[in-house]
């Protein structure tokens, strides 16, 4: 009896002839929508501790940072004090530089009060153009 | 010129053998099951606080020291705890190294101010002396800045 072995032909590998396009368009996606961690914020230089410097109190702004958030405004020696927001604290400024070139803005913080509230302040201060600000915390 | 006609049939594979694909990737998936290691704890998440001046910083990454503080006031850096006394102990090996060090402070925005100041304080003792408030520009700034 004739026996007919039947030849095993069946490809067996997988179609790959797509496989570069797949992985190039892979590669550009993730090239288009990575997004890298930039280092961002607000730059301020602390002062030397050893640098101690005496200014004339008619040339300062006092800004005191309640808990609540608001802010408690006082130019220089005067007695009279106003209560604002964070968000007009940069008009008042602005307003107080243009008579004053020597202003200094002493931003003090009541030390239970949230950070973001002293960010608020020293970014309109920094939105105004303001480079000379003291940090300091609220000391009742 | 060929003559006669007979053309001849391009038979050379047009496909990259991929038999051992599947074998490849189930090693990769093996080897990352394997050698993956969950974190126990959990990252706590830090919110940072808005500010429309938000500026971008051209310092090198090498100058660039991260000093996070979370809620509750605790210190991190270099992802190691540091207890608040401690932070001038740390910073100033690395700022004597460095000189042209640079803090970025990433504070949680609901922290107590308090807790900001005790760091700046000790900045100030290790006489690093350029900071930065890391913060994240308002949502509406950045829509219109797009």
């Amino acid at each position: 009896m004739a026996v007919f072995r039947k030849k095993q032909r069946s490809g067996g590998e997988i179609p790959t002839s797509s496989m570069a396009d797949i992985a190039f368009l892979l590669l550009v996606f993730f090239l288009v929508t990575t997004v890298f961690d930039e280092e961002k914020g607000l730059r301020i230089v602390l002062p030397e501790q050893s640098e101690e410097v005496e200014v004339s109190q008619k040339n300062v702004y006092h800004f005191l940072i309640q808990p609540d958030g608001t802010v408690v405004v006082r130019m220089g020696e005067a007695q009279n004090e106003s209560v604002i927001g964070a968000q007009q604290v940069g008009a008042l400024w602005a307003q107080g530089f243009e008579t004053n070139e020597n202003l200094i803005a002493a931003v003090k913080t009541h030390p239970q009060a949230p950070y973001r509230f002293m960010i608020d302040v020293l970014d309109q201060l920094q939105g105004a153009g303001a480079v000379r600000i003291s940090l300091q915390v609220l000391e009742n | 010129m060929m003559q006669g006609g007979f053309k001849r049939k391009n038979k050379a594979a047009s496909e990259i053998p991929s038999s051992s694909l599947a074998d490849m990737a189930f090693l990769l998936l093996i080897f990352f099951m394997v050698s993956t290691v969950f974190p126990k704890e959990k990252p706590k998440k830090l919110d940072w606080p808005e500010a429309d001046a938000t500026k971008k910083l051209d310092e090198a990454r090498k100058d660039i020291l991260h000093v996070f503080i979370e809620e509750d006031g605790a210190i991190y850096i270099n992802d190691m705890p540091v207890p608040p006394a401690q932070v001038n102990a740390v910073i100033q090996p690395i700022h004597t190294e460095n000189p042209q060090l640079v803090i970025v402070l990433r504070a949680d925005r609901e922290v107590a101010y308090q807790h900001v100041a005790n760091v700046m304080t000790e900045l100030q003792e290790a006489r690093t002396v350029r900071l930065t408030f890391y913060t994240s520009l308002e949502q509406r700034v950045q829509r219109e800045r797009r």
